[in-house]
């Protein structure tokens, strides 16, 4: 006997009656970047609910800060958001030094203000190259990474890691700029500007990555609010929250650049804001280029927080004396409570510290961006299908180690 | 940095806002937990205040602090119109829950759970108040301050999650995945799952579609137990 | 009480009192390097100047730079007065914070450390060192005088027990005063002057009278070391626990410094008591530790044919309980260098024994046989709980274990449970303990554990919880500080366990029941006072 599809038929596609299923994803998905597991109701391909099950790189970051040092917890938030660790070296440091009352000299400003704005050119050039790679684009993958490699070559001649940099420190930097550092920089400026060029000519009017990212995952601005989100994903929806504009730190409100906003909040968007924040960044740091002294220090000189200069420790008592007690007993960082935000390559980034005037910090509390956007995921993705899991997931940028601590 | 928030809070609730403090600029008050719930709406809906973006919500453990409550529940919020910020704190005892605030910020549902997960602050009226970052199994709270941090926890029995029939391959097997061939097991006869003499076909198929969770080794048909972690 | 004002906050103070005192007594640290409550004044190295405020200032007349004009004017600036020397006058008002008083601070701080070597690493005071805490307090900056240092001479031997190191020395003579005031013996002086002022020993003397350690302790930098202590353990790695030395019957209340990674004491230090010890410890006293790890009993031992052979702590337990259960005359020996609580345990366990077996019991006391004592802290006695032991037995007087030993000869006893290692008598004179079935319990080896035929092995003083009463009928508490090894126990847990295995029901188990046992035990103290520990 024929069937007859006429009666399944409804605006012209044969509805096949079908009974929701529990699909499980993850942890381990090759097409999940970061061990994340979803638990998927289904109808067919659409996605009825999801549950977002976070936790499986879960480290006890904050646990582990309250038995250290405050300078010990360097190497912990380097491996926070791995892909932009000057971010939240910088971000770090801030926050104590806000608790401390401290203020760094004008050079290491603008030195840190350089190196953020790099890390977040590597952040966004991963995250967007990812995204391409995970519809297929292979080829902007690699482009965008090797790019990033350029980026990193600058990071790795001024703190000696590629990754893990652990170059900040209370009251400045690690180290004082080398002497090539500027020209390095604006060498590899033009490189990372027309990376994204030949990225976006190859993507953005692409039919394929249209359809893919077009429409897809798409958030409201009054719900990204309510769910906290920040960074490019907030941006995509035509909020214009950037924490560099807002309530600006260090000395963005003396360099000239925009935001970049989207106003679907769709996948399609946050790839152009992010790529958008890449030429702000460049923007950003020519001027940083431009106004940062060649000389003077770029850390302060109150040597109960910073670390004194190494050949005074091995000549004089009194630096090796400060540096034993930085090292053994840690910065006594005055009693009290912050709370200190900056821009993360995912958003706010906000540090809330404790102190009780001991050499170890009595709580850090890490205030995860991807954490907080990776709530909103479920929002973007119910009535979605399965293949919109892999660019949406994607273009929120979830940083396993930021996301869980 | 915006004061007028603790102005217009403690205008509206008078000594229910139990202190305020401007430490290094950072815009903080107190409440009850029972005023929990009341103060964020105020903060959310008041034209004047318009506190929408909800930032965070953490918690400190202070069990040592005499003639106060144990933890410090806080609540980050800022507003997008109107570009300020507040902290929120409320002081909880042990075993005191507060109001969930799911319904005035959305962001809360993954918060709070976070802070239930990490300090054992449960939070009345949450839909969903499981541990997040960690595994249903974890004993304790791992960010209270008499959590040591050395702790080792327990070995985890294997799970069989409801509603889902297709098992991840891994449990309490023989140690080594079905299609390894334990050589010294075999050349005694008790590697029944390769053994043509005693391994039957269907044997194998039971093993294949349950995992290795009963594979058989003694008797066929059989299914010997084993604890895992062994 | 009067009270007279520091950085504005009332003090009070007793009439006499300097200001460096009455703030010390009230907890508030003004800096100093010379001064010591348990020493006279000295007043020479200028820390603790403050700043009194007067109807009438003292305005030293001084030149200072002028900007302006570019050449140095007429000014004057404040005189400073040094807190320890200064007696209190009623309302004073003192201020330690003041601009002329922090940059007075800061001006001595950079002077002593004018010539410092850069010794940190290598010098044992790092992490409790003084000059190290008022850089940090008070001097917060860098070098300013960037020539070699002035060299002067290191590792000089003082005595048998101190290593004196001239570089490191800021002349505060703590170290002078105590062999004068508290020891009586002037062995050490200073010589020569500015950069080459240095301690030395008397010509034609060593460092050598009974408390050279204790020169080390005053000293506020790492000028003296001592020679057991020097190179062993970095300070910021040990972890301290209150006890009681068991040197002698004065009872010195003692910091047991130890390595919590290595459960190994590495040194003690006195821990002030006014009624007791002051600030001091006796050498001897300071190297009762190292009974602590030296010549332990970590495992049982039996007497078997002749011989000694090691046994199983579980097996020497049973044997234990075996012998308890068989004897008829039994012979209890108490020790003075136990613990109150361990007495107090063995004693209830033998008279819970005797109602239950209708055994005989009899009480001897083990203690050493004394040493030389003076008038500042050596008791003669070398046991540091005779008094405590005494009382615990109450009523039934302590025969000497001669006495014992002319019983087991006379066949008047039939098995011994003994307590300790020590014993005044020697091995030879105690032979005919090892003739019938006698138990000991012992954390080291000493003459009883060479003459029983079954040996128990319990925790130290280091390992374990307990209390001494010293001469003067003083009962302090001791806390355990590491962990004994190989599943020992203290004495008196060990025989809590023993009694649980004899049935015996002693309705104690934990410190603070035998605690409350010890406080309602009838028995007067031979000296007065309470035999359990106020905590």
């Amino acid at each position: 006997m024929e069937t007859n599809y006429e009666e399944f038929e409804e605006d012209g596609e044969i509805e096949l009656p079908s009974e929701p299923m529990r699909l499980n994803m993850g942890p381990s998905h090759p097409a999940m970047h970061g061990t994340i597991r979803m638990v998927l109701d289904l109808d067919g391909e659409s996605i009825l609910d999801v549950d977002i099950q976070p936790g499986y790189l879960h480290r006890g970051f904050e646990k582990s800060c309250e038995r250290g040092t405050w300078n010990q917890v360097f190497p912990y938030v380097d491996r926070l958001n791995y892909v932009s660790p000057m971010l939240n070296n910088v971000g770090f440091s801030l926050a104590v030094e806000k608790l401390a009352g401290l203020e760094v000299p004008a050079r290491g400003t603008w030195y840190r203000m350089i190196l953020g704005e790099l890390a977040r050119i590597s952040d966004h050039l991963t995250c967007n190259g990812a995204s391409a790679m995970e519809l297929g684009a292979f080829t902007p993958f690699l482009w965008c990474i090797k790019t990033r490699d350029y980026v990193w070559d600058i990071l790795e001649q001024e703190t000696g890691a590629r990754l893990t940099h652990s170059f900040g420190r209370i009251g400045g930097m690690a180290k004082p700029p080398t002497d090539t550092f500027k020209e390095h920089t604006l060498a590899v400026l033009p490189q990372v500007e027309e990376t994204i060029a030949e990225t976006e000519k190859i993507l953005i009017r692409n039919r394929i990555f249209m359809d893919r990212m077009q429409g897809v995952g798409r958030l409201r601005p009054e719900r990204a609010l309510a769910l906290g989100v920040t960074g490019p994903v907030l941006r995509s929806t035509g909020v214009d929250y950037d924490v560099r504009k807002a309530n600006p730190y260090m000395f963005y409100k003396d360099v000239d650049f925009d935001i970049p906003v989207g106003h679907d909040g769709d996948n399609y968007d946050r790839f152009i804001v992010r790529f958008e924040e890449i030429r702000q960044s460049i923007r950003i740091i020519r001027q940083c280029v431009e106004k940062m002294p060649d000389a003077g220090p770029t850390s302060i000189d109150d040597y109960r927080y910073m670390f004194p200069p190494k050949d005074e420790v091995y000549a004089t008592i009194e630096a090796t004396i400060a540096h034993f007690k930085i090292v053994m007993e840690g910065v006594k960082v005055p009693p009290g409570e912050v709370y200190s935000f900056t821009e993360a390559g995912n958003g706010e980034l906000g540090f809330y510290i404790v102190s009780d005037g001991s050499g170890t910090p009595y709580r850090v509390r890490a205030r995860p961006p991807s954490f907080l956007n990776l709530q909103a995921c479920r929002e973007m993705l119910v009535g979605d299908m399965i293949p919109d899991i892999i660019p949406t997931f994607g273009s929120i940028n979830m940083i396993g180690g930021e996301c869980d601590r | 940095m915006s004061k007028k928030i603790i102005d217009r809070l403690e205008a509206q609730f008078g000594d229910r806002v139990l202190a305020k403090s401007g430490f290094r600029g950072d815009d903080e008050a107190i409440v009850a937990p029972k005023d929990w719930r009341e103060v964020a709406l105020f903060l959310r809906d008041d034209p004047a205040l318009e506190l929408n973006h909800f930032i965070d919500m953490t918690a400190t453990d202070y069990p040592m602090r005499e003639g106060l409550p144990r933890f410090d529940v806080l609540l980050f919020v800022r507003s997008q119109t109107k570009n300020h910020r507040v902290r929120i704190k409320a002081r909880v005892a042990e075993g005191e829950s507060l109001p969930t605030l799911y319904e005035v910020w959305a962001g809360a549902l993954w918060s709070e759970r976070e802070i239930f997960d990490m300090f054992g602050v449960p939070f009345e009226g949450h839909p969903d108040l499981r541990r997040i970052l960690l595994y249903p199994e974890f004993e304790g709270h791992p960010l209270r301050k008499d959590y040591p941090i050395a702790r080792t926890q327990p070995l985890v029995e294997y799970r069989d999650v409801e509603g889902i029939d297709k098992l991840p391959p891994f449990g309490p097997d023989m140690g080594m995945p079905w299609t390894r061939v334990d050589w010294a097991e075999r050349m005694e006869g008790g590697d029944l799952q390769v053994s043509p003499d005693i391994g039957t076909q269907q044997h194998q198929r039971l093993a294949l579609s349950r995992g290795l969770e009963y594979l058989p080794t003694g008797e066929p048909g059989e299914a010997e137990e084993k604890p895992s972690g062994e | 009480m009067p009270t007279f004002k520091l950085d504005g906050v009332e003090i009070p103070y007793e009439p006499g009192d300097t200001i460096i005192r009455a703030a010390w007594k009230h907890n508030v640290e003004i800096p100093h390097y010379c001064w010591h409550p348990g020493l006279s004044v000295a007043g020479n190295c200028r820390m603790c100047l403050v700043e009194v405020k007067s109807a009438r200032p003292i305005a030293l007349p001084v030149v200072a730079w002028d900007e302006k004009k570019k050449e140095f004017v007429p000014a004057t600036k404040t005189k400073l007065t040094p807190a320890c020397a200064t007696e209190i006058t009623e309302g004073m008002e003192v201020m330690q914070k003041s601009e002329a008083v922090v940059t007075a601070q800061r001006a001595v701080q950079e002077y002593l450390l004018l010539n410092h070597p850069v010794d940190c690493p290598i010098c044992d005071q790092a992490g409790e060192c003084k000059l190290q805490d008022y850089w940090l307090a008070h001097q917060k900056r860098l070098k300013r005088k960037h020539t070699e240092i002035v060299h002067r001479s290191k590792t000089v031997r003082f005595g048998p027990t101190i290593v004196y190191d001239a570089e490191r020395c800021i002349s505060c003579t703590r170290c002078i005063r105590f062999c004068d005031e508290v020891v009586g013996d002037h062995v050490l002086d200073m010589r020569e002057r500015g950069n080459k002022n240095e301690i030395f020993v008397s010509p034609g003397r060593e460092l050598d009278h009974d408390y050279t350690m204790m020169t080390e302790h005053v000293c506020p930098v790492g000028a003296l070391t001592t020679k057991d202590f020097r190179f062993k353990a970095r300070v910021w790695f040990l972890r301290s626990a209150p006890s009681v030395c068991t040197g002698c019957a004065t009872g010195c209340n003692s910091w047991i410094d130890y390595d919590p990674r290595y459960q190994r004491v590495y040194r003690l230090r006195p821990r002030d008591n006014e009624q007791v010890n002051k600030f001091w410890m006796c050498d001897d006293g300071m190297m009762s530790y190292k009974r602590f790890h030296e010549d332990r009993i970590l495992i049982g031992r039996a007497r078997q044919e002749g011989r000694v052979v090691e046994v199983p702590r579980k097996d020497a337990l049973e044997g234990t309980a075996r012998l308890l259960k068989a004897t008829r005359k039994l012979a209890l020996v108490l020790s003075a260098q136990a613990s109150n609580e361990d007495n107090f345990v063995a004693l209830r366990l033998v008279r819970k024994l005797a109602e239950q077996t209708g055994a005989s019991t009899q009480l001897y006391l083990a203690a050493l046989g004394g040493w030389k004592g003076d008038n500042i802290l050596r008791n003669a006695d070398n046991n540091p709980n005779r008094a405590g032991a005494l009382a615990v037995a109450g009523h039934t007087a302590l025969a000497p274990l001669t006495d014992l030993v002319r019983a087991v000869d006379a066949k008047e006893i039939d098995a011994i449970l003994s307590l300790g290692w020590a014993a005044a008598e020697g091995v030879d004179e105690l032979a005919s303990l090892a003739s019938i079935p006698h138990a000991n319990l012992s954390s080291n080896i000493g003459p009883l554990t060479q003459v029983a035929t079954l040996v128990v092995p319990v925790a130290t003083v280091a390992e374990s919880n307990g209390s001494f009463t010293n001469a003067k009928g003083m009962t302090q508490p001791f806390k355990k500080a590491i962990a004994a090894p190989m599943g020992i126990t203290s004495a008196w847990e060990t025989l809590i366990a023993l009694a649980g295995s004899l049935g015996l029901d002693l309705s104690m188990k934990q410190l603070s029941e035998v605690r409350g046992a010890l406080a309602t035990h009838a028995a007067p103290t031979t000296a007065g006072g309470t035999l359990a520990p106020a905590e």
